[in-house]
């Protein structure tokens, strides 16, 4: 199961109850801005420090590279993340 | 170059730029440059809706027991949004489609116009249920000066766009003497133009509709004009898939492999982005004081609609690799997030108190004597 580490120190573990990281992040009761929760408007940004996410749905929305969409991923792999 | 609507020049489509290469000849799609835009094409088709499949016939009651500052607040909200998307049903076309020079993107222009068409038709559709005028309610739309003043700002852009296309089509580059009057224009200055347009577009969909957007919903939250409330979402959705449209063209032009000159444009024009932006934020709250001069709504006022306005403003400006320039950094609303959610806008109509019936599908008029010929 890997870790989310948030970048204020946080570390949340990611295991299959969730179904996205958005849900994973919310459940923790963290705020993480969102819309379609589909990845097509990309409201919910974050950056990605290290680590690697997988796409359930591949975005339609922008993202630059050292961002991810946590409505539509899960990770692969430990991350560091910072929400916005 | 002058505009041919099926251009005889073989060229290779997948070496075009995305505006002011070879006109399109073949739309086709076996082969392209920037998949996404097909895929936004699919989405968008996959959206597809009509204002009257949703039953807003409740709306009319609620309307008629708002207070008067309460029905100020909706009907100005609903003259604006007619305007934007007056503007955006036909702008697109015009002022894109002449330039343009990838059938995939040029097909996501049409695609992108052809849904605005639907908002337009579906405030018609929302206006007859609640006045028994609606000559008057769009009449108004003209006079309004709040609204002209916002106007400006939301064409002056396309049109600039659009009268220096129609100039450099007919006469090319350089200074040309038009009915006495001395015209000059450059691929360059158009490309600047193009950009500059883009990003108004940006601003347009990303902040302009979200303050009647937090009305609507506000409304909804109280359990009055749903069906309203479920147009509006419809018209969210199919806005948020624009606004990725067009972050995605901001994105590729400042990227500059596609056109080496505007990535350099981004650059000189980012100064001009950011008044765009802040320009396009301000007048919005003075919107919002204009809505709420009477009085504000429960669940809304003048200045927590102020700090929305600011954090969306914040939020839609990073995404496109700028820097915020409010300090608001927490949603004042978080509730419209979940108006906004897609999953949302599809309801099983056996759940949904929301009216999202299709219309002839289900008759809402039922009384104990429609039950007279039961047998149990």
């Amino acid at each position: 199961m890997p870790d989310i580490k948030l970048s204020n120190g946080v570390v949340i573990n990611f295991d299959n109850s969730a179904r996205t990281l958005l849900d994973a992040l919310e459940r923790e009761q963290l705020e993480v801005n969102f819309h379609c929760r589909e990845g097509y408007c990309g409201a919910c940004r974050c950056k990605l420090l290290s680590g690697e996410v997988n796409y359930i749905n591949e975005p339609l929305a922008f993202v630059r590279k050292g961002e991810f969409l946590p409505c539509c991923s899960v990770p692969v792999t430990d991350i560091e993340i910072e929400i916005p | 170059m002058a505009y041919t609507t099926f251009n005889r020049q073989i060229n290779d489509q997948m070496k075009e730029p995305m505006f002011f290469g070879n006109p399109v000849n073949v739309s086709r799609y076996d082969q392209q440059k920037y998949g996404i835009f097909e895929k936004l094409i699919e989405k968008q088709l996959s959206f597809f809706w009509r204002p009257e499949e949703v039953d807003v016939s409740k709306d009319r009651i609620d309307y008629q027991n708002l207070p008067e500052h309460e029905k100020h607040i909706f009907i100005s909200n609903l003259k604006y949004q007619t305007l934007l998307d007056s503007v955006q049903g036909r702008s697109p076309n015009v002022a894109f489609l002449p330039i343009v020079s990838l059938p995939e993107l040029e097909t996501w222009i049409e695609t992108w116009a052809f849904s605005e068409t639907i908002h337009s038709r579906s405030y018609t559709h929302i206006v007859r249920n609640i006045s028994a005028e609606p000559h008057k309610v769009f009449d108004d739309i003209m006079l309004n000066e709040k609204i002209l003043e916002r106007a400006e700002d939301v064409t002056r852009y396309y049109d600039d766009l659009i009268n220096g296309i129609n100039l450099y089509q007919r006469c090319g580059e350089g200074t040309h003497s038009i009915n006495g009057e001395t015209h000059s224009i450059s691929l360059y200055e158009l490309k600047r133009r193009l950009y500059l347009c883009v990003m108004s577009v940006n601003v347009l969909e990303a902040i302009r509709f979200y303050v009647s957007f937090a009305c609507s919903f506000a409304f909804a939250e109280r359990e009055l004009m749903e069906g309203n409330a479920k147009i509006i979402r419809l018209i969210a959705r199919d806005e948020a898939l624009h606004l990725t449209g067009t972050q995605h063209m901001l994105n590729i032009m400042a990227a500059g492999d596609d056109d080496a000159d505007m990535a350099k444009i981004a650059k000189e024009c980012e100064e001009e982005a950011y008044t765009i932006f802040r320009k396009a934020a301000e007048q919005e709250k003075d919107w919002a004081q204009y809505l709420f001069k009477d009085g504000s709504m429960i669940g809304l006022n003048k200045d927590i609609l102020c700090q929305y306005v600011e954090y969306i403003t914040n939020s839609r400006m990073q995404a496109i690799g700028m820097k915020a320039i409010f300090p608001t950094t927490q949603n004042p609303i978080p509730w419209i997030n979940t108006w906004l959610v897609s999953d949302n806008v599809q309801v099983a109509p056996q759940e949904a108190e929301i009216s999202s019936y299709l219309v002839g599908q289900i008759d809402n008029e039922v009384d104990g004597g429609d039950f007279g010929d039961f047998d149990l």
